[in-house]
């Protein structure tokens, strides 16, 4: 493959928040092109938009201007449960404070995803051991998230990110709640999964962490800052 | 895809909603157990209403059956005036005479009198009989009460105030256990009474005791040996040809025992008669009665069910906007997420239904023991407690889970 294929591609951006009477600009036009199999990292201090830019990215949220080509085809017009179907099926989510669902096993919080697409539930079962033993986690099956050190609470996470074969995915500070040590497993994990084949989008403010995407995107004040 | 593969998938999905629902209603079981006992209260009265309605309502066919639909009861006094001190013994021989005589279609009067307690012996057996009737011939006829064994009293019994009697079939068993009481005689009160027929055995409670514990002997006899007025009788039991037109009977009767008392147009009666209809009529007022009390018991307690459930999701939904906005991010659709809570919702008050029924059921025996109400449980109780339950689920469940069905996925997720 020579030039990569944009997977994702944003046109001047705009998200706007109304406070009561204020209008806060978060994203201020942002355009950006992500090709596929890329590892890029949206990097910027706190109040930056990163996030807000992951969530968009993630379809979690919807621009309030621009516009947001996925695979080439414009999200806007999008339905709700359309956008659901995408996130289920396109991308996998990490997310800084892991967000497992306390009451269920690791097996069960990995094949959540899967329990909305067609996947017969054996088949998930099967997936979701698979990937737990390639995060290590395979003797801590049927443990609860409260059972598990915070790095293995992350590995949990990030495998149930992989159940349904994503292409994309974005990790917003996945590092942010973990020592050095661990941070630097997540990482290699990370890399691993791009290895493979898949886009990562990694959001994080410290740019030692950026450093391990290929490219790097700095996020200013609601836009790209170019270098 | 086609629409059959979508209708598979989409119920697949709504079944795997039902198992996080069950996960998630454990992971919160002290807040699953306020619901499900509040709603199984409510369901517990309803069990109670509907048995009780259909115990009311056979209870009444079968007094109407007992009493028959082709007689009437006179009673001496007015049960609805009834003063203070007014006579109860103004039925006497001469009227039952005239009846005889003069009433249209009336083929047999039976004049009744009674004493209670009276102490029976056979050999070394002792019984109390709580009630000894007084009558003249034709008791079995006058009653549709057949005979197992012997026979009726006679007019010679009468006119003889013969020492006989007919004996109900709890006091035969007590007395002579298996075997025939025809022809033995008893001691009432140190006088002897010989038994000439034997009452099948009936078992219906009419009007509250039981009646298969009761002896019958000639009126004359009773009198005589009880040393009650010979004047007057408490009851008298008229059978009618063509009960379709009891109401003109009823009608004759009463003008004619009036004429009979010489009552003035302004006085009120001074007998009171039943007929099945009157006691259809006042079961049913009785049976309005439970309806309304019991109906408006078991509808303030499942709506207290309901909105302890509706309360609680509220709050539950919020507590779990985390989880809610995780699905969403995970990419499940809001109708699922709808799904999931209504699921929860049902799931609980379903349960509340189960152990309503059972804690229903059981006070229901009590109250029957008790001799408090009639009950009968029947597929019908089944049937409202299910229907009941899903409604409580639906109703009260769908506001939460909307408003969880609505949230933005981003917003929930930010939320925690």
């Amino acid at each position: 493959m020579s030039a990569k294929q944009p997977i994702i591609c944003l046109q001047d951006i705009e998200k706007t928040f109304l406070l009561g009477d204020l209008t806060i600009e978060v994203l201020k036009g942002v355009s950006l092109d992500i090709g596929a199999g890329e590892f890029v990292a949206l990097r910027g201090v706190s109040g930056s938009g990163k996030s807000t830019l992951m969530h968009i990215l993630g379809l979690l949220d919807r621009p309030t201007g621009g516009r947001y080509l996925l695979q080439g085809e414009d999200v806007a017009a999008l339905p709700d449960d359309r956008l659901s179907a995408l996130r289920n099926r396109l991308f996998g989510f990490i997310f800084q404070t892991f967000h497992l669902i306390p009451y269920l096993s690791a097996l069960d919080n990995v094949m959540l995803p899967g329990l909305y697409g067609a996947t017969p539930a054996r088949q998930l079962r099967r997936r979701a051991q698979e990937l737990l033993s390639q995060v290590g986690l395979a003797d801590r099956l049927h443990f609860r998230p409260g059972q598990l050190s915070g790095g293995q609470q992350q590995r949990v996470a990030m495998a149930r990110a992989l159940l349904n074969d994503p292409q994309v995915l974005l990790a917003d500070e996945p590092t942010g709640q973990l020592d050095s040590a661990t941070s630097t497993e997540i990482i290699a994990l990370l890399k691993t999964i791009h290895s493979q084949g898949r886009t990562v989008i990694l959001v994080t403010h410290d740019a030692a962490t950026a450093e391990s995407a290929e490219r790097e995107v700095l996020l200013h004040d609601g836009l790209v800052q170019n270098r | 895809m086609t629409a059959w593969s979508r209708i598979a998938e989409t119920l697949r999905v709504a079944w795997r909603c039902a198992g996080m629902a069950r996960h998630a209603l454990w992971a919160a079981k002290t807040r699953s157990l306020f619901v499900v006992a509040g709603v199984a209260l409510g369901i517990a009265s309803l069990t109670i209403i509907v048995a009780a309605v259909d115990g009311a309502d056979r209870k009444a066919n079968e007094m109407v059956a007992l009493f028959g639909p082709d007689a009437a009861l006179v009673l001496g006094g007015n049960i609805q005036t009834r003063a203070v001190g007014q006579r109860t013994l103004t039925l006497s021989y001469e009227d039952a005479a005239a009846l005889r005589r003069s009433l249209p279609g009336a083929y047999l009067v039976v004049p009744m009198r009674s004493k209670s307690n009276v102490q029976v012996r056979y050999g070394g057996r002792v019984t109390q009989v709580p009630l000894v009737v007084g009558t003249t011939a034709g008791y079995a006829r006058a009653w549709d009460w057949p005979l197992s064994e012997g026979r009726d009293l006679s007019e010679q019994d009468l006119t003889h105030s013969a020492r006989v009697g007919l004996i109900g079939d709890t006091i035969a068993q007590e007395l002579f256990g298996q075997q025939s009481p025809i022809g033995r005689t008893v001691l009432m009160d140190r006088f002897p009474v010989q038994i000439v027929g034997r009452l099948s055995y009936r078992g219906v409670t009419g009007g509250g005791g039981p009646v298969d514990d009761r002896i019958i002997m000639p009126i004359t006899t009773l009198t005589k040996r009880f040393h009650l007025d010979r004047k007057y009788f408490r009851a008298l039991r008229i059978k009618f040809h063509h009960p379709e037109y009891m109401s003109e009977h009823v009608a004759n009767l009463r003008s004619l025992l009036r004429h009979l008392h010489g009552l003035r147009p302004e006085q009120e009666d001074d007998f009171t008669i039943l007929t099945a209809d009157e006691i259809l009529q006042f079961l049913s007022t009785f049976k309005g009665g439970l309806v309304l009390f019991l109906g408006v018991t078991a509808l303030v307690a499942m709506l207290v069910g309901g909105f302890v459930l509706a309360n609680l999701f509220y709050l539950g939904v919020d507590e779990r906007r985390a989880e809610i906005g995780l699905k969403m991010a995970l990419g499940a659709p809001r109708w699922a997420i709808l799904v999931q809570i209504l699921l929860e919702a049902v799931g609980l008050t379903l349960i509340g239904a189960i152990f309503g029924m059972f804690l229903g059921i059981a006070m229901g025996q009590l109250l029957a023991r008790l001799g408090v109400l009639e009950i009968l449980f029947s597929w019908k109780v089944f049937g409202f407690a299910l229907f009941a339950s899903l409604a409580i689920g639906l109703i009260f469940g769908l506001k939460p889970a909307r408003r969880a069905a609505s949230m933005a996925p981003i917003d929930a997720l930010k939320g925690s």
